[in-house]
């Protein structure tokens, strides 16, 4: 018995010891605050946060950043999902939209309200001119829980070269539809006729469902389904929409350029083919544009914007959040960085250093944004787009499974070029079961 | 032998009045940073699992729901998850014989006496030191359709090129490929320790009987080693049937499902959909099969291993 109190009390006395060698302490110097702001930048953007952050650090003396990088995607919300439960989570963090439902479910986030109506709050003139899309994606359930740090769309990617060897004019890139399928035709070139194109038109962007890259591609098929006139989900969110007519339309479309251009036999790595001229088109975005200033230097490339469909013109909108955790300890300082974050001036500047866009109107009267915009036409394609850009409406629970069955019925018709209407059905089938049982 | 010692030693100190009185006290204080670790990453989870499989919980709300064997139900009648034990099964099957077959063969010719021995047998078992992330991102390059060594070979053969990642079959071929590239030194590693405890002179006297080298090789070689194949079989089903990392950076599941595996099943549904319970579920589905096929292994294989003193 003794032996056992004793090992009891050692046993104890090591695991706090482990335990406590695990948590992070917070050291504090002369009432400086520092806020512990998570965040999944691509290294090329990093030196772009750290002047961002300079310059609230100097605006703001007392108020310390101490950013911390997560790797991105899965990880993240696994990390912040597990400091929530540990009681170690940070003090902001930057996210994708799907992340805020778990965090409202886990209680782990302030409504933007709480701030908003306080004594350091902000207008809602302001408010509103955020761009709809992107206050749209920071809310969940219509309550705000975030503010929007930068936005992204996608636009089309082409290389002028290519576009001239086919006798095409490099300064029209195609503007529907049906000029984008007659171009890719054009542009693809299988020389010693084996079935494996060398060059190919247009790179759509297909990928394993359930791998970690299914929902970037159903995020890139979202505009052609608008453009066609279609819809993902109803807004009582009952039933999927992404298997009606206009949603057939897009997917066929997509089809229809994966078997022309036999895109079967291409690489996935559009980038490389991108950049040893192999293929004449691809759908990106402007978070690239300062890294492809150095890569893409021996090509003549130039973005457009997204061909118009069938119904309209529309891109997808993106963007990432900031959201603050209520385990904060302080939760005033982290609000103070993200009301400054969202001043025209300051998302001028930050727009300018990193390549993402805008998150509202206004920041196009600020002088040194309309000069850069002029001298950067890549940049200017992506801010008007954002006039025609859409967001996916969040769905409140199960999103991420109805995303993968989406991508299960793309995949299927490109890859397994099984029939579109088809698949798209069973796919929906899978996706309304979601729906149906989370509103018991 | 070792193994005698081990037990004369162990009954000698079991005898009662052998013990000093400070013993399991000092025992257990330098085990404990081991049992700390042990019993929070090891034992903990092993149960907290079984718990999770009979409820519903999606990790950040704090309370589960108990659903009984709701999970299990879900489990047999969802046709993804037989077309994923199906994958893992054809993967298991691809696998076990050629690494098996690969890496005694390339044992035993390295168990001659040739030169640079010792550095084709570093060469052969580099990949198994090598991060399976890191492997898997090379394989991935080597297999591609247009910037790809492999076919660059294939098609200076004279073949119409392989689309490696895009076609399903090939896919699981070509996952097949890689993971017999990465595991197989290992048990080439086992089986060289296995022939070279086989001594000299059973071979001399199959000489003397006039026994040719195949004759040696499957009266001599292959029944002295059963005891190392015996292990390796039921080492490598257990890993054939738990394979992930390879699977996520090389093939992610795909094309259309056809390289999902149970694991990466069990992954998509814990740290993607949250759904703590089903995933748990399936994990002891995954713990009950193995701990079966390796008791039938045990059961059925044993009495046929030609055991040697």
């Amino acid at each position: 018995m003794r032996y056992l109190k004793k090992f009891i009390f050692i046993f104890l006395a090591l695991s706090i010891l482990f335990l406590s060698s695990c948590g992070s302490e917070k050291k504090k110097t002369d009432g400086e605050i520092t806020v512990k702001f998570w965040h999944s930048f691509i290294s090329s953007s990093v030196p772009a946060l750290k002047d961002l952050i300079a310059k609230f650090e100097e605006q703001n003396p007392g108020i310390k950043i101490d950013a911390q990088y997560i790797p991105s995607g899965d990880a993240l919300i696994q990390k912040l999902v597990t400091a929530v439960q540990s009681k170690t989570a940070p003090d902001i963090s930057w996210l994708h939209s799907d992340y805020i439902e778990a965090l409202v479910e886990a209680d782990a986030i302030y409504k933007m309200e709480h701030f908003i109506n306080g004594e350091d709050g902000i207008s809602q003139e302001d408010l509103n001119d955020i761009y709809p899309a992107l206050r749209q994606f920071a809310s969940w359930k219509g309550t705000l829980y975030s503010l929007p740090m930068e936005a992204t769309n996608l636009g089309l990617m082409y290389n002028k070269d290519l576009f001239k060897k086919a006798g095409l004019d490099p300064n029209h890139p195609p503007k529907d539809w049906q000029e984008l399928i007659e171009f890719s035709k054009k542009l693809t070139i299988d020389k010693n006729g084996d079935g494996t194109s060398e060059q190919v038109g247009f790179f759509v962007p297909i990928f394993p469902a359930a791998g970690p890259l299914g929902s970037w591609m159903v995020w890139q098929f979202m505009p052609f389904l608008w453009q066609a006139g279609g819809d993902f989900v109803n807004v009582e969110q009952t039933s999927v929409l992404y298997n009606s007519d206009e949603g057939v339309k897009a997917l066929e479309l997509w089809q229809q350029l994966y078997r022309d251009q036999n895109l079967k036999n291409f690489t996935n790595l559009f980038e490389n083919a991108f950049v040893s001229g192999n293929l004449a088109m691809a759908l990106d975005g402007p978070w690239n544009l300062p890294r492809y200033k150095d890569l893409l230097k021996n090509i003549d490339w130039a973005f457009a914007p997204l061909p118009a469909g069938p119904f309209k013109s529309a891109t997808v909108v993106g963007g990432e959040y900031l959201a603050i955790f209520k385990q904060s300890e302080h939760p005033d300082a982290a609000w103070k960085f993200l009301k400054w974050m969202i001043q025209p001036d300051i998302q001028a500047f930050w727009s300018i250093k990193s390549g993402y866009l805008p998150i509202r109107h206004a920041v196009l009267n600020v002088p040194e944004f309309q000069k850069y915009l002029d001298e950067n036409p890549n940049f200017k394609v992506f801010v008007e787009q954002m006039e025609v850009g859409q967001a996916q409406r969040p769905i409140d629970y199960g999103g991420l499974e109805i995303s993968r069955h989406l991508a299960e019925a793309i995949e299927n018709a490109t890859t397994g070029n099984a029939d579109v209407k088809k698949s798209l059905n069973e796919s929906a089938v899978k996706s309304n079961k979601i729906l149906t049982s989370s509103k018991k | 032998m070792l193994l005698n010692k081990f037990q004369i030693g162990s009954a000698k100190n079991s005898r009662k009045g052998n013990y000093r009185k400070g013993d399991l006290g000092s025992a257990l204080l330098f085990l404990s940073p081991t049992l700390v670790i042990f019993s929070t990453f090891i034992l903990f989870p092993v149960f907290f699992s079984f718990y999770l499989s009979f409820q519903k919980w999606n990790m950040f709300s704090g309370d589960a729901t108990f659903i009984g064997l709701d999970n299990y139900t879900r489990m047999i009648q969802s046709a993804e998850f037989w077309q994923v034990l199906k994958n893992t099964a054809i993967y298991s099957i691809g696998t076990i014989p050629i690494n098996m077959a690969l890496s005694l063969w390339v044992a035993y010719l390295l168990n001659k006496k040739i030169a640079g021995k010792k550095f084709l047998r570093t060469a052969f078992f580099a990949p198994v030191i090598i991060s399976p992330v890191a492997a898997a991102l090379i394989w991935r390059w080597m297999y591609d359709p247009n910037f790809g060594l492999v076919n660059f070979f294939v098609e200076s053969l004279g073949l119409d090129p392989v689309n490696w990642l895009n076609e399903p079959t090939a896919a699981m071929f070509a996952l097949i490929i890689m993971s017999v590239w990465k595991t197989f030194g290992i048990n080439m590693v086992l089986f060289s320790a296995g022939l070279q405890g086989i001594p000299e002179s059973y071979y001399e006297a199959a000489e003397l009987d006039g026994a040719g080298k195949w004759a040696k090789f499957w009266n001599i070689t292959i029944p002295m080693l059963a005891p190392t194949t015996f292990f390796i079989m039921i080492m490598s089903m257990i890993s054939s049937f738990q394979v992930f990392d390879v699977v996520y950076v090389l093939t992610s599941g795909g094309p259309l499902g056809s390289t999902k595996v149970l694991v990466f099943y069990v992954y998509e549904y814990a740290f993607k959909f949250f759904e703590m319970g089903y995933a748990s579920a399936i994990s002891y589905f995954l713990f009950a099969l193995l701990f079966l096929l390796t008791m039938f292994q045990i059961k059925y294989l044993k009495s046929k291993v030609y055991s040697v003193a």
